[in-house]
């Protein structure tokens, strides 16, 4: 057990450097530099060609890349072109916001999906169950930016009910400390997991429930209720929390349309705007850490999965008697 | 049935809980704000927000900036705590100085202009010490000692053209100059760069260094400024860092975060002619167009703006209770043409191609329709608000109106003919009255492509109305949308200068015609001369136009004292066409809660809180 996450965590080290490789390649290969639109129209040549000699854009590609690397070892991730702070000091800024938001939102879906994939695999075929696959399709299939516009168009400009941007402040406590302006983004951030996830828990439960070991169950006398909390349950959750682990990037894909509709300045928004800007070290600052986060978001579902599920281990045990035989 | 009784009993109890927390949260979630009315009296006090440009915040403070930090609203919010030696901005109806907002009586010129002299109001640093010709001393000192370090920086301007210093007492001092300048280009353009800085605190190498006269060494000036750089880029202890509590404006920085919200708070100890009257105006950030304006809808700004795409909801906003102005920018809306290109430079360099390509542009349509009548058409150099200063009658008049016909008869008088594709080519090549002219080759054919800006719709339809346009007159446009970063890299580096030099070689120069134009192409000074921009090698004349003509009317604009330089300027640049005039976008359409009065839209873009007043 321990070779094998020493083996994945070694394995995730090397992925993490390949995705600063190609990021740093490609963001190099931009035509143009990021010169002209860090310091704008009205710079001038000379103080372009400062900006190049002080950033080290003038040395060769393998140059920059061995100082970007040394520095990042140091755990200096350099300093924004254009937003006057160290990345670092930007990424503990925001990446908090994003981390409540994406959290929250698939805190409060998965806390909703998963019963309700059980409820519409046990009530499969009922008028309810329609209802709820036909709502999953539709939340699925809405964009988020139209989710948005729609749940602030009714509930802050209708009915004023919720703010129409969510909890602005620097802190984590300032933020909670506002809750009603959390409601919106929550729900707009959390609506296509949702969706997604009692897919996935329906389809999973349902599988379960045509499976050998439930008609033994049943044929034991065992009750329904137990059937379906003690084994069913279980077994569907194990594939549901390997998919959860590797929905780290569509989670942050998705936080990036609701704080650039709920003004609320996270890790999504930092990463748009400076691609906008050819920021490149926050670029690749920010490219690290979601990079990190999915990398380190399968390597947990693998060992969640090897946790709860015995038959994920049971290879694992046969692989290395083969091997000592 | 009982169990059903009671599975729906649950859900009832579910249903009232979940409501419950509802209200709860909205509870916390407060209610949305009043606006509207504006009939009453003036109001001394009260707060008012005011929206930031999407996805921008305030980032420098200090009133020297580093090149990458000269955003409109960082000067708009530094002009609030140190008063800049010279206002320029539109509070008397047209573009002027604002003696009131300045930090100076009016300057006086010497009779031969080489030196100008200067007298500080009485106006006090928050420290209770007065300011004094010795903040202003520190100022051009550290700006000598590090000029390219200095984003304002030009080679040959100021502080080059500050020959000496030159105090006179304690609120009087002279600046000798290295020559005669036009006392209106130098008293808008340069004085109106320096802002004084409280010596008597600032003057230091370091946080324990005592204040002393560091600056008037060149070793001590950098190490000064070095300080207060490294101070100006801890963007987080700008609230609590003494040195940005030491003001003249009439507010004070009460709060400063770095995602972008401020909150300024009236200074008393201001001691000049224009102080604040509101207690608070915070300053927020948003992350785009959209969320300022759904939270504009909700109530939650008093000063915003409308996104372009939602100009069509300016009655919507009229009857929640804010007024609708659009706020023009100081700026000149233009396509460069890249006259150094090896496939098109020398058709660039035809006068009468470019006259021809100017009668293709509809500007009323672009305006009018693309723009929702919010942009205003422009036909040269100088920016065409109301204000005719500098603006000349022929460029107020248009010599080149929208006139498809005017542009074919042009086009066919001088060696283009259509080819069977409809697109011209050029059939007379040579140097005659008829043919295509000089360096032309024959069969080179009128197709460009032109790198545009994306991400705009507005920007989008202007260039395909262009294209459509050009078509009719026989020119093919070829829209190769960019980044705008992608765009501003791309469109300058050309080494070729001149329509008469030959051609150019080298990757900078495959472009043929840029756009970089959605918010205006270029905001000036508040004299609009051309030394950046049109003069031979000026740093943003990213064509590579040249003209002797022009060069010399440039220098009389900023050396002469006549008027009539800039007049001619603006006629030459006209006729001459060294880009595509285009019209120029409001620098945003306001949308300001009707009961907040003093409120100026200045075209150099400071928002000037201190004269906003409720009158509800």
């Amino acid at each position: 057990m321990t070779r094998y996450i020493a083996r994945r965590v070694l394995l995730a080290a090397v992925v993490v450097l390949l995705v600063t490789v190609v990021t740093f390649v490609l963001l190099h290969l931009l035509p143009g530099g990021p010169a002209r639109g860090a310091l704008g129209v009205k710079a001038t040549t000379e103080q372009i060609a400062a900006f190049n000699a002080a950033q080290g854009l003038d040395r060769p590609l393998p140059v920059q890349y061995w100082r970007y690397l040394s520095r990042l070892l140091t755990g200096d991730l350099g300093r924004s072109y254009t937003l006057n702070s160290p990345v670092s000091t930007l990424l503990a800024e925001r990446l908090p916001r994003t981390l409540l938001l994406t959290a929250g939102s698939t805190l409060l879906a998965v806390l909703v999906a998963l019963p309700l994939g059980v409820w519409q695999a046990v009530h499969r075929g009922s008028a309810l169950d329609h209802l709820a696959t036909a709502c999953a399709f539709l939340l699925y299939a809405t964009p988020v930016f139209f989710l948005s516009l729609i749940l602030i168009i009714v509930f802050a400009q209708a009915l004023p009910v919720f703010p129409a941007q969510a909890a602005q402040g620097d802190s984590l406590g300032e933020l909670l400390a506002q809750p009603g302006s959390l409601v919106l983004p929550l729900l707009a951030g959390g609506a296509a997991t949702l969706a997604a996830f009692s897919r996935y828990m329906r389809a999973a439960t349902l599988d379960n429930l045509t499976e050998d070991y439930v008609r033994t169950a049943r044929a034991r006398g065992t009750r329904e209720r137990e059937i379906l909390w003690r084994h069913v349950w279980p077994n569907s959750l194990t594939s549901v929390v390997a998919m959860l682990g590797y929905y780290v990037p569509v989670i942050f894909g998705g936080a990036l349309v609701v704080e650039s509709m709920f003004n609320y300045p996270g890790i999504g928004l930092l990463f748009w705007s400076s691609a906008r800007n050819a920021d490149f070290p926050v670029l690749l600052g920010v490219v690290l850490v979601i990079g990190v986060a999915t990398v380190a978001g399968a390597l947990l579902a693998d060992l969640a999965q090897l946790a709860i599920d015995p038959r994920v281990r049971v290879p694992a045990r046969q692989a290395r008697a083969g091997a000592t035989a | 049935m009982s169990g059903g009784r009671g599975r729906r009993r649950g859900l009832v109890t579910d249903a009232c809980l979940l409501l419950g927390v509802c209200l709860v949260l909205a509870g916390c979630a407060g209610v949305r704000q009043r606006h509207g009315g504006g009939q009453g009296r003036p109001v001394d006090g009260g707060s008012a927000s005011f929206a930031l440009p999407p996805a921008t915040a305030p980032n420098w403070l200090l009133p020297i900036s580093l090149p990458g930090f000269t955003a409109g609203f960082n000067s708009g919010l530094r002009n609030q705590l140190f008063v800049p030696l010279y206002l320029y901005n539109n509070s008397s109806g047209a573009l002027a100085l604002d003696v009131a907002g300045s930090a100076a009586d009016p300057p006086v010129y010497a009779p031969d202009g080489r030196s100008v002299t200067i007298t500080l109001k009485h106006l006090t640093w928050s420290t209770g010490t007065p300011l004094t010709s010795r903040d202003v001393e520190l100022w051009v000192n550290l700006v000598r000692a590090n000029k390219d370090r200095w984003s304002r920086y030009s080679s040959g301007l100021i502080p080059d053209n500050i020959a000496a210093f030159r105090p006179v007492d304690d609120h009087t001092f002279t600046l000798e100059l290295d020559r005669a300048y036009n006392p209106d280009w130098f008293t808008a353009n340069q004085l109106a760069r320096i802002v004084p800085m409280p010596q008597r605190s600032w003057d230091r190498t370091g946080p324990d260094a005592p204040v002393g006269d560091a600056d008037r060494t060149d070793d001590g000036a950098k190490q000064v400024f070095d300080y207060l750089v490294e101070q100006a880029k801890d963007l987080g202890s700008y609230s609590t860092n003494p040195l940005w509590q030491v003001v003249d404006g009439p507010f004070t920085l009460r709060s400063f975060d770095p995602s972008g919200r401020v909150v300024l708070a009236r200074n008393p100890r201001y001691t000049g002619p224009d102080p604040a009257h509101l207690d608070t105006v915070t300053f927020l950030p948003f992350t785009s167009g959209t969320a300022e304006y759904n939270v504009l809808l909700a109530g939650g700004v008093d000063y915003g703006y409308l996104p372009a795409a939602n100009l069509g909801q300016r009655d919507k906003l009229r009857g929640r209770g804010y007024r609708i102005e659009p706020w023009q920018g100081w700026a000149i809306t233009y396509l460069p043409y890249n006259f150094g290109n090896p496939a098109l430079g020398a058709v660039f360099r035809q006068l009468s191609v470019r006259q021809a390509i100017q009668h293709t542009v509809d500007q009323r349509a672009i305006a009018d329709v693309i723009w929702r009548g919010t942009a205003a058409p422009g036909y040269g150099p100088v920016p065409q608000i109301d204000d005719d200063r500098y603006l000349s009658p022929l460029q107020r008049a248009n010599p080149y109106p929208f006139d498809l016909a005017a542009a074919a008869a042009l086009l066919d008088g001088h060696g283009w003919r259509p080819g069977a594709d409809g697109i011209r080519a050029c059939a007379a090549p040579g140097t005659g009255p008829a043919d295509c002219g000089e360096g032309v080759a024959a069969g080179t054919r009128l197709a460009i492509t032109v790198l545009a800006e994306s991400g705009s719709d507005e920007t989008d339809a202007t260039m395909a109305e262009l294209k459509s346009e050009l078509s009719k007159a026989g020119i093919e446009l070829t829209i190769d949308s960019q980044p705008l970063n992608t765009v501003l890299a791309n469109s300058s580096g050309c080494t070729r200068r001149g329509p008469s030099a030959g051609p150019a070689a080298g990757p900078d120069c495959g472009w043929q015609l840029s756009y970089f134009g959605t918010q205006g192409s270029w905001y000036f000074d508040a004299n609009p001369s051309g030394e950046d921009l049109f003069a031979s090698g000026a740093s943003a004349n990213f064509g590579g136009y040249s003209s002797a003509q022009v060069d010399a009317l440039i220098t009389a604009s900023t050396t002469s004292r006549s008027a009539d330089a800039m007049r001619d300027y603006s006629t030459l640049l006209t006729e001459q066409l060294p880009v595509i005039w285009l019209p120029n976008p409001p620098y945003q359409v306001s949308a300001i809660d009707s009961a907040l009065r003093g409120v100026v839209q200045d075209p150099l873009g400071d928002p000037q809180p201190q004269r906003w007043y409720w009158t509800r």
